[in-house]
């Protein structure tokens, strides 16, 4: 790409850059304003800050009335999106290998029906499974929610996984099953390490999508004391009485940092799931 | 090893597919439950029964007076004169006052004479109203209404019954439902357009246009903006949303911004429906476009590099190399971004949830947002599951039909090649 730039001589690209930095400007302006302004008070009717202060993160030691002391919050959350990631690695790992490894009856139709459900809107799901967890008692209870988010988000995962066990080459199970392993063991010990850089990608979005998640939490556990980040957030929000832009904004910091600080780190790993990794 | 997997699909996945069909034959609603009812002649049964049975609604909804001997053994209990007890028994057993007064008539009658208070208190005895009388089975609400004496058929019984039956029934109402409503037929236009726009102009055409020009900047431009258009998509939806709310609401920045100029605040977000349907594309356009930039760069990437260098030697310009070069090669990533993001859209309702609520009125009220509020989440407090279910439902039969199409279109067999290990 780098070379193709200099080579082509015939074209500037400096309109089209300005163009897109133009279209670009509501998402850099509300980003920066949303770091801003929870630092800072402007008055009113201007957008320029005039002076620096901290009270609108007071919530982080100060508990709002009526609300959960955000910490446990934050537990409850980071509980939430850690579960979750756990069981969709564990259980896709599995699934994927025998998807794309081991002659099963009806792989195929499996494979298709898990794509399928892939695409099912959510929204059909969450009424069914509000009055069924409210019959099991597994009503507002963080347990229920992270069985219904981590299956919800097992067919991305299972055809992800399979996706990437096909670019394993079969010499080494090959290997593996002549010195007589079992095909467990040849899964456990040598194919599983070879695509670590997978189970960290799957990971790594697992746990976003987890730390990101609202509808479910907020329909299937809104309780005080499972209640996670965004469920709080949209409650703060919600509230007509303590109507605050900067704190709601300061909340808004506090929940969306790991989500950056994350994306920084490992945003090569991430692209190849939000890009090419839903194909499969 | 795929058995926590096909539990966890079946437990989370195929059964509540398979209730939601069950529930949307049903008219459950958080007034019937989602357990059993019972049987209850209540004002709104009564005005029920009225266009059928006139007399007979007319007579549940009166209170009914009936000198029985349950009656009279609590009347015995009550330790009065006991003439009026052997009075009542003798003269005037099995009779039915169809009112208070001429009951009391009858009681002032007795040779003990009661006073005014003891009358009221007799007659309290003797009532026999069916109206708001909870009764758990349908014999015992028939058996009360004959004691009363309504004499009814069985079509009748039948038709008191399920008229004053509380709990949820079998039904097809609610596929017919959606099929009249004009409410429907307006959300579904509604849905609709909301994919259609949206698809076309962000998360193809826009999309498109990023990949594009950003595969022709040098690399450090490059990655700027794709960080920068990926934000959307990672950012959890609740903060999002509430900057995007930051920017439109009438203390917020474009109310600022215009303020500067002389321009009265205002709620830019929910004003009018142009506007609400402008910035519902916007948050969604946002972040749909990020999947298909990264799809369609990466499939740029994919074009050999001398395509490029030959066109450069022929004098091609950089619309003739995205025209005859660009483009044709990324027919399919087109085909399949269309196709993956029109499900995306269908099921998508949690940004429109938040940040217009469908509003103003109902105006960006979608498919998959009315069947949530219907079922989930209104303000009236009625949550109608089964309406909710069918709406769910139809959805999921769209689904399913669009997602097979696809897999047919993408020749899915080419996706599983056969293992080479034989078990």
């Amino acid at each position: 790409m780098s070379e193709q730039s200099k080579v082509s001589a015939n074209f500037s690209s400096l309109p089209v850059i300005l163009l897109l930095g133009l279209v670009s400007l509501p998402l850099v302006l509300m980003y920066a304003y949303l770091l801003l302004d929870t630092v800072s008070n402007s008055e009113a009717g201007s957008l320029i800050p005039s002076e620096f202060t901290l009270e609108h993160w007071s919530f982080l030691w100060q508990m709002k009335p009526g609300k959960p002391n955000i910490w446990l919050v934050t537990l409850n959350t980071f509980i939430f999106a850690s579960c979750i990631t756990a069981v969709i690695l564990i259980v896709s790992s599995m699934a994927g290998y025998v998807l794309s490894r081991l002659n099963l009856p009806a792989r195929g139709f499996f494979l298709a029906g898990v794509m399928v459900l892939h695409a099912f809107p959510s929204v059909t799901l969450i009424i069914a499974i509000f009055i069924v967890l409210q019959y099991i008692g597994l009503y507002n209870s963080l347990v229920g929610v992270i069985l219904v988010k981590s299956a919800i988000d097992l067919p991305l995962g299972i055809w992800l996984m399979k996706g990437f066990y096909d670019t394993v080459p079969w010499e080494i199970e090959m290997a593996g099953i002549v010195d007589g392993a079992s095909r467990f063991a040849v899964w456990r010990r040598l194919v599983l390490p070879q695509i670590k850089p997978a189970i960290m990608a799957l990971g790594l979005f697992s746990f976003l999508t987890g730390w990101s998640e609202f509808i479910l939490p907020q329909v299937l556990a809104p309780g005080a004391h499972v209640q996670v980040l965004s469920v709080y957030l949209a409650s703060l929000i919600a509230d007509d009485n303590n109507f605050d832009f900067a704190t709601f904004k300061a909340v808004g910091v506090f929940y969306v940092i790991p989500v950056l600080i994350l994306y920084v780190f490992f945003q090569k790993h991430l692209m190849n799931i939000y890009g090419g990794g839903t194909k499969g | 090893m795929i058995a926590p997997a096909a539990i966890m699909i079946f437990l989370f996945f195929l059964m509540p597919v398979g209730l939601t069909a069950i529930f949307a034959m049903t008219s459950m609603s958080t007034a019937t439950g989602i357990s059993g009812g019972v049987w209850q002649v209540t004002q709104g049964a009564v005005n029920r029964l009225e266009g059928d049975m006139p007399a007979l609604a007319e007579g549940i909804a009166q209170p009914r007076f009936v000198v029985d001997e349950e009656g009279l053994a609590a009347l015995e209990a009550l330790k009065l004169k006991p003439g009026y007890v052997i009075e009542l028994r003798a003269e005037h057993v099995g009779e039915v006052f169809p009112s208070r007064r001429e009951a009391e008539r009858v009681i002032k009658a007795l040779k003990d004479r009661p006073s005014t208070r003891e009358v009221k208190q007799i007659s309290d005895l003797f009532n026999r109203s069916v109206l708001n009388t909870r009764f758990e089975s349908r014999e015992a609400l028939v058996r009360s209404l004959e004691k009363l004496g309504f004499k009814l058929t069985p079509e009748e019984r039948d038709k008191v019954a399920t008229a004053t039956y509380t709990g949820w029934v079998w039904t097809t109402d609610n596929f017919r439902m959606i099929g009249n409503s004009p409410d429907m037929a307006q959300i579904f236009l509604n849905t609709a357009f909301y994919v259609a726009v949206t698809l076309l102009l962000f998360n193809v055409s826009y999309a498109l246009f990023l990949a594009v020009t950003t595969h022709y900047m040098p690399p450090t431009t490059a990655s700027v903006f794709r960080a920068i258009w990926l934000l959307p998509r990672i950012t959890p939806v609740v903060i999002y949303v509430l900057m995007w709310k930051w920017l439109t609401w009438d203390n917020g920045f474009l109310s600022l911004l215009m303020g500067q100029f002389g321009v009265p605040p205002k709620n830019y977000l929910l004003d009018n429906s142009y506007n609400a349907w402008f910035f519902v594309i916007l948050i969604n356009g946002f972040i749909g476009a990020s999947m298909g930039m990264l799809v369609f760069s990466s499939a740029i990437k994919a074009i050999p590099e001398t395509q490029f260098h030959a066109s450069e030697v022929d004098g091609a310009s950089r619309w003739q190399q995205i025209r005859y070069i660009i483009l044709p090669q990324l027919r399919w990533p087109i085909l399949f971004v269309t196709c993956y993001q029109t499900l995306s859209l269908l099921a998508s309702f949690q940004e429109i949830h938040l940040s217009t609520r469908g509003g103003p009125g109902k105006a960006t009220e979608v498919w998959s947002l009315a069947a949530f509020h219907t079922a989930l989440n209104n303000y009236t407090g009625n949550l109608e599951y089964g309406l909710g279910a069918a709406m769910a439902l139809v959805l999921v039969v769209v689904g399913l039909v669009l997602s097979l199409i696809y897999l047919r279109v993408f020749r899915y067999d080419t996706l599983i090649s056969k293992p080479l290990i034989e078990d």
